[in-house]
């Protein structure tokens, strides 16, 4: 009987631990979407938890829109980044709300859930019809090269000399036709630790840490070094990605559908599983907690990769005022240039507020009082040629956070390098997800071959329409 | 007599409409869908990025291709089938034999517990929780940055990767769903065995059968078809296993898709290109699956002759 109350005593006090950790668990949810990233937010779409619906009263303002335009504006977002700028930097003509519908971008649910609304869109009520939505590199290209996107010159918008060729390319369908914008250019740097450079390298200048870092073989032996004394090259082993699969000279998806792994890719698994076994790297996806700890002050890692909307929007933790080591960073065009993401603003077809639509659009690339508060507020590198090379020339202008490095005049340099090539439609499901699929492989658990199956697998489930090799 | 008759036909009118509402949601809800997903099955339908393709009749070939081995000779739907199983029987053992020895300790005469009302509520509770939350929760609890980690290498030095390992990723599952699911199988056991007459246990008490006995004999036999019916509802829940692996794994079954169940398999193909043809395919064998293991589950606990004449007849044995 004893021993009966001691196991009852037991079993519910477990129970009871668990409750009190699940009670934590529903409390902490908005941050642990992003630690698990992949497919999660499939599941909270069914409880109706994913789709934040935040409507932005319209404030007074210049009436550029016409009177018989819609009062309602509906912009499909995928987090709160440019939502931030907007509702700082654009006065919204009187008489008109501002509807965000904002979706994670994890495992294509932003994407998802654009398309049911895009292809309702010609059904919808004046007022629930998309205007403008959102679109990154990765699949910019499954909107422009269709009619759901409009052709934004005609309702116009300007197509300025001061915009990034690349960002007008991108935002182009196949005859040129310009579809929308981008409010951002993003080259992409080497952004270091500058207190781990100085006991890694012996110097944190940052020519002098380009000369140490400026190819991969260099890079690999810096992170030996880097190693012997208790740090960590990079946070995740897919940190480097992006320089490799933006330099990519062959897409992912050939003329004929085949799925064609480029060897930018094969490049980057093996320098990752070589990092990973030499323990160069930690093993944290790109979006993990485990990793964005390591911008913390007592973090050990040297190198993060990233365009300037990087350390604008994603190194919080680096900024916090009590742990974080803001002014301990700098940036460098490290072992290779390239670039990483950008938001495009497109117009959906069927707006029922194409002026406001052009306004919106010609504000965050042609109106430079606009781009220079991006430029020297809110850390942006904006897709103005004259305003970032005005900041660039500036003597007076020092990002705080880089320790009042110039950051404008390292990207003004970067960006000249960049090209829009080989994208395809299906990029960013496979960008994202070799890198988790290869993690296995990267760990030991399988060999290559396992490990090439298994993303054919993956890509033969979620795009019937690429062929892959057979597994 | 023709007035007896005329009673009889409207009665049985009551009856079909009062039964009515139940088969008309039936069929639109279940049966409906349950045909069209078979329909679909034969069906080249997916999208494109924004580029609708088909429905095109390709008869057979959305189950020739789920039934295609790979280089490595492994079916993915049997392997994928394996797995759920795996994960369900490892969870669904220890739920059925903890929710049994609660619901007996619970309901037992002679221990007489107290506050039961607050444990029954407590073992419960985790059933109200979110599955997504409660795995977003082990997920951030064994993540290699997480407490369970900090315990483990501040006493080995070393991290435990919880998530690179088939059996931790696995077992984490099923503890998930045992911590989620043992307190409502207790709740049905014990509403089982509180149906069980007490004059018997009486009986068995004043015979002198020692607990043992009374569990072996006439508490577990009496209990088979409220056990028979909580095996098959946890088979049919167990199959359709999806939101903690995938959570726990990010969609992708790590490690190397060894946890990897077959509604994680089937929300592949419809999540990102609405492939309802091979999700049909899926869907119909899953369904042939769930029947016939829940034939074999009702089958080998039901025996021939009905437990309750067994136990008659040793209640009978044992008052002679």
């Amino acid at each position: 009987m004893r021993n009966f109350k001691k196991t009852l005593a037991l079993l519910s006090s477990l129970a009871m631990a668990g409750t009190m950790f699940a009670g934590c668990g529903g409390g902490g949810d908005t941050t642990a979407t992003t630690t698990a990233g992949g497919d999660s937010a499939d599941t909270t779409a069914a409880a109706g938890g994913d789709s934040a619906e935040t409507t932005a009263a319209a404030e007074g303002g210049d009436s550029a829109a016409a009177a018989d335009e819609g009062k309602v504006f509906n912009i499909y977002a995928w987090n709160e980044e440019f939502k931030g700028f907007f509702e700082k930097y654009y006065t919204v003509p009187e008489g008109i709300t501002v509807n965000w519908i904002i979706n994670p971008s994890d495992g294509g649910v932003y994407q998802e859930k654009l398309d049911e609304a895009l292809l309702a869109q010609a059904d919808a009520a004046a007022d629930d019809k998309i205007d403008m939505f959102l679109a990154e590199a990765d699949y910019i290209k499954k909107y422009t090269d269709t009619d759901a996107t409009l052709d934004v010159t005609s309702i116009g918008v300007q197509k300025a000399d001061t915009m990034y060729q690349y960002t007008v390319d991108a935002a182009s369908d196949a005859n040129g036709v310009m579809k929308g914008v981008s409010f951002q250019c993003c080259p992409a740097a080497l952004i270091y630790r500058r207190s781990i450079a100085k006991d890694v390298l012996g110097t944190d200048d940052p020519a002098a840490v380009q000369d140490a870092l400026s190819d991969w073989s260099k890079f690999e032996s810096v992170a030996a070094t880097a190693k012997e004394k208790g740090y960590y090259m990079t946070a995740s082993y897919a940190e480097t990605y992006r320089t490799w699969s933006n330099n990519a000279t062959e897409a992912w998806v050939d003329a004929n559908n085949n799925l064609v792994v480029p060897q930018a890719m094969k490049d980057y698994i093996a320098q990752a599983k070589n990092f990973m076994d030499k323990g160069y790297t930690l093993t944290a996806g790109v979006w993990d907690d485990e990793k964005t700890a390591q911008m913390f002050a007592d973090g050990k890692t040297m190198c993060f990769f990233g365009p300037a909307w990087y350390y604008n929007f994603s190194m919080g933790n680096a900024q916090d005022p009590e742990k974080g080591c803001s002014g301990d960073w700098a940036i460098v065009e490290g072992p290779q240039a390239y670039f990483w993401g950008g938001t495009w603003l497109l117009g959906a077809t069927g707006t029922d507020n194409p002026t406001m639509l052009a306004d919106i659009m010609n504000t965050f690339t042609v109106n430079e009082e606009v781009c220079t508060n991006l430029v020297k507020n809110e850390m942006q590198f904006s897709n103005n040629t004259k305003v970032n090379e005005a900041v660039a020339a500036d003597p007076e202008y020092g990002n705080a956070f880089l320790g009042n490095q110039n950051d404008t005049a390292v990207f003004c340099e970067l960006a000249k390098n960049i090209k829009f090539e080989n994208k395809t439609k299906y990029d960013q499901l496979l960008n994202e997800n070799i890198t988790t699929v290869f993690l296995d492989y990267f760990k030991g658990t399988i060999s290559e071959e396992e490990a090439y199956a298994n993303f054919y697998k993956f890509v033969s489930e979620k795009y019937p329409a690429v062929t892959v090799p057979a597994q | 007599m023709s007035n007896n008759k005329r009673k009889s036909i409207s009665y049985a009118k009551w009856g079909y409409i009062f039964i009515a509402p139940f088969f008309i949601v039936f069929i639109f809800c279940s049966l409906i869908p349950l045909v069209s997903t078979f329909y679909n099955s034969f069906f080249e339908n997916y999208r494109d990025g924004l580029t609708q393709v088909g429905p095109n009749f390709v008869g057979l070939e959305n189950y020739k291709k789920l039934f295609t081995p790979d280089n490595s000779g492994n079916i993915q739907v049997i392997d994928y089938t394996v797995n759920t199983m795996i994960m369900w029987v490892m969870g669904a053992i220890p739920q059925l034999v903890v929710a049994l020895l609660l619901a007996i300790f619970f309901t037992a005469n002679r221990l007489n517990i107290k506050g039961q009302a607050f444990f029954k509520t407590v073992i419960y509770m985790p059933n109200l929780i979110m599955a997504s939350a409660f795995s977003m929760l082990f997920f951030t609890l064994f993540s290699n940055v997480g407490p369970i980690n900090q315990i483990i290498s501040s006493m080995t030095g070393e991290v435990y990767d919880f998530f690179g390992k088939t059996v931790s990723v696995r077992s984490l599952v099923a503890f998930v769903n045992f911590l989620m699911w043992f307190g409502n199988t207790t709740i049905l056991l014990m509403a089982g065995i509180m149906g069980i007459d007490q004059s018997l246990f009486e009986a068995a008490s004043i015979d002198g059968a020692t607990s043992t006995q009374v569990l072996f004999k006439i508490t577990l036999p009496l209990l088979m078809p409220i056990i028979v019916y909580v095996a098959i509802t946890a088979l049919i829940g167990g199959l359709q296993m999806f939101d903690v692996p995938q959570i726990l794994t990010a969609g992708h079954g790590n490690p190397n898709r060894t946890s990897m169940t077959l509604v994680m398999y089937l929300n592949n193909y419809i999540s990102t290109s609405k492939n309802f043809g091979m999700g049909g395919a899926i869907s119909a064998i899953m369904f042939v699956i769930t029947g016939a293991l829940s034939f074999v589950v009702y089958k080998s606990l039901v025996t021939d002759d009905s437990p309750k004449k067994k136990v008659k007849k040793s209640k009978g044995a044992e008052l002679l």
